[in-house]
């Protein structure tokens, strides 16, 4: 046991309590994450507990002021597939306000997480999660009253050219890692063909997402009807499935070892706030990563009135978006979680400096004090963590009036899970929006329909 | 020395910190007489607006020219003819975005407000191409037009003319900058002959890289 020799000097004593006191203050903030406190509310989901899912959420957004953006994200993500899409466009369109007013870096937040760890900064949202924002208000908007869709798919294209410049203005790379959701221009083009008038908008966007997507052979198709032919022939209306599948990237905690890009912008940090160099190897840090779950289905097949129609096409690939984007802008991360490293070290050898005399014992205790501070420290993992892999598309013409659908999930083109069914209507000339979640062989909620019988 | 400096830039930190708090966004509103925003990377209300205004002031100019078969009101007035506009159609190389709907509201309402035209409201327009089920630039087919037409006057509104709009552009490059000329044509089509007049206007917009672009590109001394 560690005795406190008499000897200490008194004004070494306050300073030992004073870190004491500090670290154990800063580690309340550090010593949990939001991988961990999401982790039953998800798998509630999963489970297709929707009711319980949405409770655990709302007492999570209650009590965790940090947390309560994305979980505002996950639970809009309930009431979309719930039925209560305007409740999800009001959630969304909170966020999304929220998430630009937090592009501006806050000085303060930034110098706190310096002591303690990234969870303390207001989350501001991944790119892709910002850019996903945006398309999920769309597809709510589809879903009640549809007045807002056209100018949130706008908004998707907007804000993928902002994140764009902002990445190579501070970066100074190539955005390569920064390619647009073919989903986005396929929803506009869809609108514009929708007018029966706009068919020159429609043929722009899908040939745009024909180009992102050049394997795509249903746009292949959408593209040739709006060219040559028309929305629909009289009589008949269009249901468009959007089929939600597999389960979406989220974050966890991971050690890892600074790179050398990481370093450098590190260095300029820890430079910024006093006379100090890095040293030349750092061990491990803690920082968040992205993991995308393997999941058993990769389309989901279409039936109306018992004839088989064809599966879904994939048109926005979020497990690529995800790890791309969060790529590009890993090594500020990195650079962030070495520089607070460093600074904490610093601060334990600065407050040492102050005692003017090396003691053996103080010493030792201010270093225990350092050590503990830094494995208090957690990687920020707060993320939109109810995020689908995939979300695709199936556009059908059917004649005015209502159909039975059917929906399957298929791994390789067969069927590999039961079949969910609801009834649409579908009005002459115009679009009935669908939309369901398969995050492996059993969906997750009802199958919901814009327009129901 | 050292912990002297490592102290004076935490000091500097925490006032930054307080100093630093996350900025709002603001906004104002313009007067009539402001000049427009000039886009940095694709046409804005700068190209739009006067494209508008001059092509609808044209075609005005030209309409309002009484000519022999022009038929008179019993007030001894011309009567207005009935002006079906079609829609807008983008050719040009940039995507308008929310800019489509505006310029067909800008166009229908400038001939609105003349003297020689009565067009007809969009959602009637939009409401004869959902039931007939026709493309906007199939409807110069015959029978598609008779069958336009006859769908609108069933619904009161007899036709006289057809109006399309179509916006084109044209680019020019050189090194890193690029010249692009930007033209709104309107094509006006009389239902009842076959007559067709076409209006266009014009603008010019150069991009550049550097703000010395402008100058070396477009120097009057130059040439």
């Amino acid at each position: 046991m560690i005795r406190c020799a008499p000897s200490i000097h008194p004004k070494s004593k306050f300073a030992v309590r004073l870190l004491v006191v500090v670290a154990s203050v800063v580690s309340i903030f550090g010593c949990s994450t939001h991988a961990k406190r999401i982790a039953i509310p998800r798998s509630l989901f999963y489970d297709g507990q929707m009711q319980a899912c949405r409770e655990g959420l709302e007492k999570l957004a209650k009590s965790s002021r940090h947390d309560r953006d994305v979980v505002n994200l996950d639970l809009a993500v309930v009431d979309l597939l719930g039925g209560q899409a305007k409740q999800a466009e009001a959630r969304l369109r909170e966020v999304r306000d929220r998430f630009d007013q937090l592009e501006q870096p806050s000085v303060a937040e930034n110098t706190v997480s310096m002591w303690t760890d990234d969870q303390t900064r207001s989350y501001a949202g991944e790119d892709y999660e910002k850019i996903l924002i945006r398309v999920m208000l769309s597809l709510s908007s589809l879903m009640h009253d549809g007045i807002d869709a056209e100018s949130y798919t706008l908004q998707i294209q907007d804000k993928h050219e902002q994140l764009t410049e902002r990445f190579v203005s501070t970066s100074g790379k190539e955005p390569t890692d920064y390619v647009p959701l073919p989903l986005g221009f396929y929803m506009r083009g869809m609108l514009r063909e929708a007018t029966h008038r706009d068919y020159d908008d429609a043929i722009r966007n899908y040939q745009m997402a024909s180009s992102l997507l050049p394997g795509c052979e249903p746009l292949l198709w959408d593209l040739a009807r709006v060219q040559k032919g028309v929305h629909s022939q009289p009589g008949h209306g269009v249901v468009y499935v959007f089929a939600m599948v597999g389960r979406g990237p989220y974050k966890v905690e991971v050690a890892e070892r600074p790179t050398s890009d990481a370093l450098l912008i590190a260095d300029r940090i820890v430079s910024a706030v006093g006379p100090y160099k890095l040293p030349p190897t750092i061990a491990p840090i803690k920082i968040p990563d992205i993991v995308v779950p393997d999941s058993d289905v990769d389309s989901v097949g279409v039936q109306i009135n018992a004839q088989r129609i064809g599966p879904t096409a994939s048109l926005a690939n979020i497990e690529e978006l995800a790890r791309k984007t969060y790529q590009a802008n890993r090594n500020s991360i990195v650079a962030r979680a070495v520089a607070r490293r460093v600074i904490k070290k610093a601060t334990i050898v600065a407050a040492k400096d102050t005692m003017g005399k090396k003691d053996g014992l103080t010493s030792l205790g201010m270093d225990i004090v350092g050590v503990a501070w830094e494995a208090t420290e957690a990687a920020d993992t707060r993320c939109w963590g109810l995020l689908p892999r995939d979300v695709q598309l199936l556009r059908v013409e059917v004649p005015a009036g209502d159909h039975v659908l059917n929906l399957s999930p298929l791994a390789n083109g067969r069927p590999v899970g039961p079949a969910q069914q609801t009834k649409v209507r579908v009005n002459d000339g115009q679009n009935t929006y669908v939309i369901s979640w398969f995050p492996d062989s059993r969906c997750v909620s009802q199958i919901t329909c814009s327009t129901a019988p | 020395m050292f912990r002297r400096e490592w102290l004076s830039g935490l000091s500097l930190l925490a006032a930054a910190g307080l100093s630093g708090c996350r900025g709002y966004q603001y906004g104002h509103v313009i007067k009539p007489s402001a000049e427009n925003l000039v886009g940095s990377h694709e046409a804005g209300a700068e190209v739009f607006d006067p494209l508008v205004d001059e092509a609808v002031a044209k075609l005005l100019a030209r309409q309002q020219i009484p000519t022999e078969d022009c038929p008179v009101g019993q007030d001894g007035l011309p009567i207005k003819k009935t002006i079906c506009f079609i829609g807008i159609e983008n050719k040009s190389a940039e995507d308008i975005g929310d800019f489509k709907d505006k310029l067909y509201n800008q166009i229908d309402s400038q001939i609105l407000e003349s003297n020689s035209f009565q067009p007809i409201s969009r959602r009637m327009v939009d409401a004869a191409l959902h039931e007939t089920r026709m493309r906007p630039d199939a409807l110069m087919v015959p029978d598609n037009m008779r069958l336009f037409t006859a769908v609108l006057q069933r619904g009161g509104a007899p036709v006289d003319y057809f109006l399309y709009a179509t916006l084109t552009s044209g680019t020019t490059k050189r090194n890193s900058s690029t010249q692009r000329d930007y033209e709104l044509t309107l094509e006006l089509t009389n239902v009842h002959t076959g007559q067709y007049d076409k209006l266009s206007s014009e603008v010019r917009k150069g991009y550049h890289k550097s703000a010395m672009g402008k100058i070396w590109n477009y120097n009057p001394l130059k040439r």
